[in-house]
C-alpha cells in the first residue's frame, strides 16, 4: 500500500513538489501537505456514513465522537514525533470486524483498487475499513512551535519519521495485516518501471510482518499490466520473485496471477477499442451495433468480418436507428 | 498606607489583608469563570446552529468537505454550512408529506454547478451499473456525481412539525397519502436542474432486462427528458444494457425506445440507440469474466 494511505502517490509528489516551489517563497517549513480544512468535520462525517451504511447492525453503535477525540491527541504533539502507537485508542474504538477472503493489499494502482473494490463490496482494500477511511486523502499536524494546527504544511518521511500521517497509516496497516484473514489478495502493478513490489514500503514493512499466519489459507497476487503500457515485469520476474520467494520463506501458501481476468477487464472500459480488449468470436456474433458514431464499431467491423469468413458464419448488422 | 506583601507568612494575617486576597482572587477568577460560560454558551449555541449533530448533518457536511476539497477543487468556494443549513431549512419542522418544490429552491439557487458538455449521463433503472461507469470514466457525470446528487445519495431525511430536528428514522414512504415528501421532492428538484444545464450530446443508460428500457413512470421519463434544453442539447445516446447471461426483454428495436425516440425527436434533439454499449459492457463482465460474452483475446 502507498505511503499516506491510499492517496496515489504521483498526486502526492507533484504536490509535495508544488509545496516546495510554493515553499521557497511562502517559508513553509515541512514539505508535505498542510493540515486539511475542516478537519474535525470531515472526519465524523465519513466515520458517521460509514457507520450507518457499511458496518454491520450489531457494529453500527459506534461513537464517532469519542473516535475522534481519542484520534485527536496526536495534533496536541509536536508534528516530529508522533508513533505509531499514539493511535492506538483510536484503533480500539474504530475496529470492526474484516470480512474472510476480502482483504486487498495493493501498490502503485490506487485508482483501479479503488474501482474494482466497489465500495468495500467485493473486496475491503484499507480504504474501505473505517479506520482507514477516515484518514483517507487527508493530512494533519500540529504546528512546531505552538499549540495550533498547522494548515501550511505538515512533515514527510523526509522531514521526519514520527509525523502523525506517516504514523498513522503505519498503525492501520498493521492493525489491518493483523485483522486479515482467509485469502489474501495482492495487486501490484507490472508496469511500474522501479519494479512491481516496493521492496522497502508499507506493504513490505509494515503489512506483510504482520500477517497471521494462522489465519490465512493463501496469498494470491496479481500482477497488473497498463493497457498500452510496459510489461515491466511479470510473475516469477524481479521484485515479483522477492516478493515471492519471502512469502515462501515465511511459510505461506502463495500464487502468481499476471493479469487477473476480472481487473482487466476492468481496465478495458478506458480502452475498449484496444486490441487487448478485442472481444473473441463468441462475443463479437452477439453484438449489434445500433449506431454509426462510436469509433469502436470499426474494430468490431473488423473482428465481425475475419471472423465471418474464417468460420463462415452469418453476421448480422443492424442498420443505425437515426 | 500599610504595606502588603504577597508571600505566604504563618502567622496571624490581619483581617483586611484576607479580604483583599479574597478580591484578588475573585477579581482573577470570576473573569475567567465568565470567559469559560460565554465560550461553553458559543460553542452550544454554534453546534446547534450548525445542525452537525444529527446523523444526516454529519454526512451532509462530510460529504460537501470531502467533494469541495478532494474531489472537486475548483468549488473550494461553495460554504459548506451554509449548503448544510440551506438544505435542512427545506424540510425542518414541516409536514414530512406536504414539501414543495420552492421549497428546495434556496438550494438550488446556492450552489451552481456546471458539467461539462457532453458529459451528462442519465441513467434509469440501471443506477449500480451507470455509477461503475462514471466512477471510472471520470470525466462522465451523474447525477450523483454532481454536488447535490453526491451529498443526499442513498440518504434518506425528513422533518416534523413537531420538532426541528433532522431525522433519518420513521420517515414515511411516498405513497397516494404522501405524495410530496422531502426526498422524493428533492431528486426531482435536482433531476429537472440537472437536465436542464445539460449540453451537447447527452447520454442515458436503460435497462434492457427490465420491465421496459424506458418508463414515462421513472424520473428520466418524467422529468429529465422533458427538462432537457433543445438549445443546449443536441443529441440524446441511449445505451441499453442487458443483464450478462440475463433475459433480453427490451432493446433498441423495441417499442419503449420507439416511444422515447419520438419524445426526444419532437423536442427537435436527435436520438441515436445502441444495445450493450461495449465500455459498460466491460464493467458488467468484471462479475462475470468467464461468461461467453466476456471472453477477452488476451
Amino acid at each position: 500500500m502507498a505511503a499516506q494511505g491510499c492517496a496515489p502517490r504521483r498526486l502526492l509528489q507533484l504536490l509535495q513538489l508544488l509545496l516546495l516551489l510554493g515553499a521557497g517563497a511562502a517559508g513553509a517549513q515541512w514539505r508535505g501537505e498542510g493540515t486539511s480544512r475542516n478537519l474535525e468535520s470531515i472526519f465524523l462525517g465519513r466515520c458517521a456514513e460509514y457507520s450507518s451504511l457499511l458496518l454491520s447492525p450489531a457494529e453500527r453503535e459506534k461513537n464517532c465522537t469519542a473516535i475522534w477525540e481519542a484520534f485527536k491527541v496526536v495534533l496536541d504533539k509536536d508534528p516530529c514525533s508522533v508513533l505509531p502507537s499514539d493511535y492506538d485508542l483510536f484503533i480500539n474504538l474504530s475496529r470492526h470486524a474484516l470480512p474472510r477472503d476480502k482483504s486487498l493489499f495493493w501498490e502503485n494502482n490506487h485508482l483501479l483498487v479503488t474501482s474494482f473494490a466497489e465500495n468495500g463490496h467485493r473486496l475491503m482494500p484499507l480504504c474501505d475499513v473505517l479506520y482507514g477511511r477516515v484518514g483517507d486523502f487527508l493530512s494533519w499536524c500540529r504546528q512546531k512551535n505552538g499549540s495550533g494546527l498547522d494548515y501550511e504544511s505538515c512533515p514527510s518521511s523526509e522531514d521526519c519519521e514520527n509525523n502523525p500521517v506517516d504514523s498513522y497509516w503505519k498503525r492501520a496497516s498493521i492493525q489491518y495485516s493483523m485483522d486479515s484473514s482467509g485469502v489474501i489478495y495482492v495487486m501490484l502493478n507490472g508496469s511500474e518501471p522501479k519494479g512491481a513490489y516496493p521492496v522497502k514500503g508499507f506493504f513490505a514493512d509494515f503489512e506483510i510482518p504482520y500477517l497471521q499466519k494462522d489465519k490465512i489459507t493463501r496469498i494470491e497476487i496479481w500482477v497488473m499490466h497498463e493497457i498500452q503500457g510496459p510489461k515491466v515485469e511479470s510473475c516469477g520476474e524481479g521484485t515479483v520473485k522477492i516478493l515471492e520467494e519471502r512469502l515462501e520463506a515465511m511459510g505461506f501458501q502463495y500464487s502468481c496471477v499476471n493479469d487477473y481476468l476480472p481487473v482487466k477487464l476492468l481496465m478495458c472500459v478506458d480502452h475498449s477499442t484496444h486490441p487487448d480488449c478485442a472481444l473473441n468470436s463468441a462475443a463479437a456474433s452477439t453484438q449489434r451495433d445500433g449506431s454509426s458514431l462510436y469509433t469502436d464499431r470499426g474494430a468490431t467491423l473488423t473482428m465481425a468480418l475475419l471472423m465471418a469468413l474464417a468460420s463462415g458464419a452469418q453476421m448480422q448488422l443492424e442498420p443505425p436507428l437515426s | 498606607m500599610p504595606d502588603y506583601e504577597f508571600s505566604p507568612a504563618s502567622g496571624d494575617r490581619p483581617r483586611s489583608w484576607i479580604s483583599k486576597q479574597v478580591l484578588i482572587v475573585l477579581g482573577v477568577c470570576l473573569p475567567v469563570i465568565l470567559a469559560l460560560a460565554i465560550w461553553v454558551g458559543v460553542l452550544t449555541w454554534r453546534q446547534s446552529s450548525m445542525g452537525a449533530t444529527d446523523h444526516v448533518s454529519a454526512i451532509v457536511l462530510g460529504r460537501c468537505l470531502t467533494y469541495t476539497r478532494n474531489m472537486h477543487p475548483e468549488l473550494r468556494n461553495q460554504d459548506c454550512k451554509k449548503i448544510l443549513n440551506t438544505f435542512t431549512s427545506a424540510f425542518v419542522s414541516k409536514d414530512p408529506c406536504n414539501i414543495t418544490k420552492e421549497d428546495y429552491q434556496p438550494l438550488i439557487d446556492l450552489v451552481t454547478q456546471t458539467v461539462p458538455c457532453n458529459k451528462t449521463l442519465f441513467w434509469s433503472r440501471s443506477k449500480e451499473l451507470a455509477h461503475q461507469y462514471s466512477g471510472i470514466q471520470k470525466e462522465m457525470f451523474t447525477l450523483e456525481d454532481t454536488l447535490l446528487g453526491y451529498i443526499a445519495d442513498n440518504l434518506v431525511w425528513c422533518g416534523d412539525p413537531r420538532t426541528s430536528e433532522v431525522k433519518e428514522e420513521f420517515c414515511p414512504y411516498r405513497n397516494e397519502n404522501c405524495s410530496s415528501t422531502a426526498t422524493s421532492v428533492f431528486w426531482t428538484v435536482v433531476s429537472q436542474k440537472f437536465a436542464e444545464s445539460a449540453c451537447g450530446t447527452v447520454y442515458v443508460m436503460l435497462n434492457g432486462s427490465g420491465t421496459t428500457a424506458f418508463s414515462k413512470a421513472s424520473t428520466f421519463g418524467s422529468v429529465e427528458v422533458f427538462n432537457l434544453h433543445p438549445d443546449r442539447v443536441h443529441t440524446l445516446h441511449a445505451w441499453v444494457m442487458h443483464d450478462i447471461g440475463g433475459v433480453e426483454r427490451d432493446s433498441c428495436l423495441g417499442s419503449s425506445i420507439k416511444e422515447l425516440k419520438s419524445i426526444v425527436n419532437q423536442r427537435n434533439i436527435s436520438f441515436f440507440c445502441q444495445d450493450d454499449y461495449r465500455p459498460a459492457r466491460f464493467v458488467q463482465c468484471v462479475r462475470h469474466p468467464e461468461h461467453p460474452s466476456c471472453s477477452v483475446l488476451m
